[in-house]
């Protein structure tokens, strides 16, 4: 009676067989629960901060735009002001009062060019 | 084993505690943040959220210096001065430094105000200048508040204050083109939702926040020319002062588009200080608002119906006796002694009532002015030239006026008011009225929509968007028109001391109007109103102006009083204008 044997493996073990140049790395260092949880509570905290971080940069840019609208609003006032002179200065009122006005003379005839 | 068991006992206890004062907190939690999760954030949202109207900056009116528009009515934005008497400690250094900056704006005796120490709230000063505001503000003076409010401006004082109106303190315009055009005026509020901190700044964070930009008014340009108003203003005046009269009006017009270039009134007033009338008459603007019997002038559309209709020619002849029945009634000439065979040029000329009641019969049966008289006549008046009517111009309170149908129910319609109203009489119609639907007689036959409204101020700030001339309809034929406008030239050619006045090289026309006035259902010969209406250019027609003057018991006449101020604005568009003579 002939006596045959099988040798199963894994199939990984089969693709190692096939490249050499594969490795298998397991770390020497091990986290426990602890540690974990320390990492967890770190990364959180991280995130918080830069949440934070952005927020505070928003509200500075609200500070920033509220500070610009308040420019504006004043120029605003500015310029309302000076048209309202400008318009007072050369309403037709004004311009009778001159003294340029009061140094002109009616013409005694005019003169059209066809 | 016995003190492992204690043990375990020990820290089941501690368990149930921890476990029992997280069940508390959970529990709670709970509570706050899921039951009465609703009432917290309206909490929140309500010391957070603020809301506020971003008020439309109300659209600034202008007028036109030539083609350039120029302000008439303009924003400014003021602030009104509050303390809290109970803030305030030193009233006296408070008073001092609020007397140095807003001096000319400060409340009587706001002094005293300061002193009442029982209230929070006392308005110190009013109408402070942005400069004075900053000023004011900059002293951090503590108890002392500002209100931020707009008001108009008039930066040429009261030139044309009727035809604007004004703003009353709800921002809400009255009379005028402010109230007639108010809702385009005044624009649209924005609004502003948003989170905001301790000091009101807003704040981006948040996802209820809204922002709808304010849509500000229309800046609107009128068709008023500023150096003409001034001019008819200055002429109004002067005319009236010369012929003793209290109160008049001239209207300037292009008969060629319908533009109102001038609307002056006397009395007037401030729009800056309308608080201040007494009368409220004066608000009124007569020219749009005071249907009157305009008298002779009317004539002028008397005869353009009969030339139109084809029964008379301006060489037409009558037999004028002075006096003509009508019915029961006998109608006469103020001007008599002219009688004999005379031509429709001559009832024109010497404005004969006479005249023109035969044109009413010959608009009939050649005897009667029966009912297709008055059918025809009622057709011209009122519909083509539009006289009893609104016309629909851009300005609030206008009157419609009174021309009675044929088919009044009352019977009012009859042949004698239709004699009367040949003449002038028997009928109510505004100056705006009578000056469009002249206009047409003499521009070609067009009857243009009146309009104070050149435009809208163009994106540039400098130019206009012009609003297109409407041509409503064609009142009378070219022919017609060409007749009228001979006539009437002929009519003010025939009086010297107007033909002598006007410029030479210019083809003037016009007709004289002198009203008896009607108190209480009687013609009063002792108050007559004085109307000039006439037209002036090279060839063409370039303006037509209307002038009435009026006074209590005063007589006044049209040729006599309104006509000198025609004369007067006349010569003067002449230059204005710059228009070349004939030849």
């Amino acid at each position: 009676m002939s006596h045959s044997t099988q040798y199963y493996s894994a199939r990984r073990q089969q693709n190692w067989g096939r490249n050499q140049n594969t490795t298998r790395y397991v770390s020497n260092v091990k986290l426990g629960p602890v540690a974990h949880t320390v990492l967890v509570a770190l990364m959180i905290t991280v995130l918080g901060l830069i949440y934070l971080t952005q927020a505070t940069r928003a509200t500075s840019y609200d500070y920033e735009i509220d500070r610009v609208d308040s420019k504006i609003s004043e120029l605003a006032a500015q310029k309302e002001n000076l048209e309202i002179e400008n318009a007072r200065l050369t309403s037709l009122s004004t311009v009778k009062n001159s003294t340029v006005a009061a140094g002109m003379t009616t013409p005694s005839q005019t003169s059209y060019t066809q | 084993m016995k003190l492992e068991l204690q043990q375990d006992s020990r820290s089941r206890i501690l368990m149930g505690l921890l476990l029992f004062v997280m069940i508390v907190y959970v529990g709670r939690l709970f509570y706050l943040q899921v039951i009465r999760h609703d009432y917290y954030v309206a909490q929140a949202d309500g010391e957070q959220l603020k809301s506020r109207i971003i008020p439309a900056k109300r659209g600034v009116i202008y007028a036109l210096d030539g083609n350039k528009p120029v302000p008439l009515a303009m924003n400014q934005t003021v602030y009104t001065v509050f303390a809290d008497p109970q803030i305030i400690k030193n009233d006296e250094a408070v008073a001092k430094v609020v007397n140095e900056i807003a001096g000319g704006n400060v409340r009587n005796n706001f002094e005293k105000l300061l002193a009442k120490k029982k209230t929070r709230y006392q308005i110190i000063a009013t109408k402070l200048t942005h400069t004075q505001a900053e000023k004011l503000k900059a002293k951090n003076l503590l108890g002392i508040g500002f209100h931020e409010e707009t008001q108009r401006v008039y930066p040429e004082g009261m030139l044309a204050s009727q035809a604007l109106g004004f703003v009353n303190a709800e921002g809400n315009g009255n009379y005028g083109v402010e109230a007639a055009l108010n809702d385009r005026l005044r624009g649209t509020d924005g609004q502003l939702r948003t989170v905001t901190d301790v000091r009101d700044v807003p704040l981006t964070i948040g996802d209820q926040n809204i922002h709808i930009p304010a849509k500000d008014g229309d800046n609107i340009v009128l068709s008023i020319d500023r150096n003409i108003q001034s001019y008819a203003e200055d002429a109004l005046k002067r005319g009236l002062d010369k012929a003793g009269a209290s109160q008049g009006s001239v209207l300037v017009m292009n008969p060629n588009n319908g533009q109102i270039l001038a609307m002056a009134n006397y009395p007037s007033y401030d729009p800056a200080e309308f608080w201040k009338v007494q009368d409220a008459a004066v608000f009124n603007n007569a020219i749009i608002s005071a249907p009157y019997e305009p008298a002779s002038v009317i004539k002028t559309f008397t005869l353009a119906t009969g030339i139109d209709k084809g029964v008379i020619t301006p060489q037409s002849t009558y037999y004028n006796t002075d006096k003509i029945r009508v019915e029961d009634i006998t109608v006469e000439n103020t001007f008599k002694g002219l009688t004999g065979t005379i031509s429709m040029q001559d009832v024109l000329n010497n404005s004969l009532n006479t005249g023109t009641v035969t044109v009413a019969q010959r608009l009939g049966d050649g005897a009667n002015i029966n009912r297709q008289a008055r059918d025809t006549m009622y057709d011209y008046f009122y519909n083509r030239f539009g006289l009893g009517h609104s016309t629909g111009v851009e300005l609030a309170n206008e009157s419609a006026g009174l021309v009675i149908s044929p088919d009044d129910s009352s019977g009012e319609g009859n042949a004698v008011r239709y004699s009367n109203m040949t003449f002038g009489q028997g009928l109510n119609v505004t100056m705006v009225q009578v000056a469009a639907g002249f206009s047409s007689v003499i521009n070609g036959g067009n009857y243009y929509q009146p309009t104070v409204i050149a435009g809208t101020l163009a994106a540039d700030g400098k130019s206009v968007d012009k609003h297109e001339a409407k041509i409503v309809r064609q009142s009378i034929s070219g022919s017609t028109s060409g007749a009228m406008r001979g006539m009437l030239t002929s009519a003010r050619q025939s009086v010297a001391y107007m033909r002598d006045a006007d410029k030479p090289g210019y083809t003037i026309g016009g007709k004289t109007g002198t009203a008896e006035t009607l108190k209480s259902g009687v013609y009063i010969k002792s108050e007559t109103v004085g109307t000039y209406l006439g037209f002036g250019g090279k060839d063409a027609p370039e303006y037509v102006i209307m002038v009435q003057v009026a006074a209590p018991n005063r007589n006044l006449e049209g040729g006599l009083h309104a006509s000198p101020i025609f004369t007067d604005v006349s010569n003067w568009m002449i230059e204005y204008l710059s228009i070349p003579p004939k030849g």
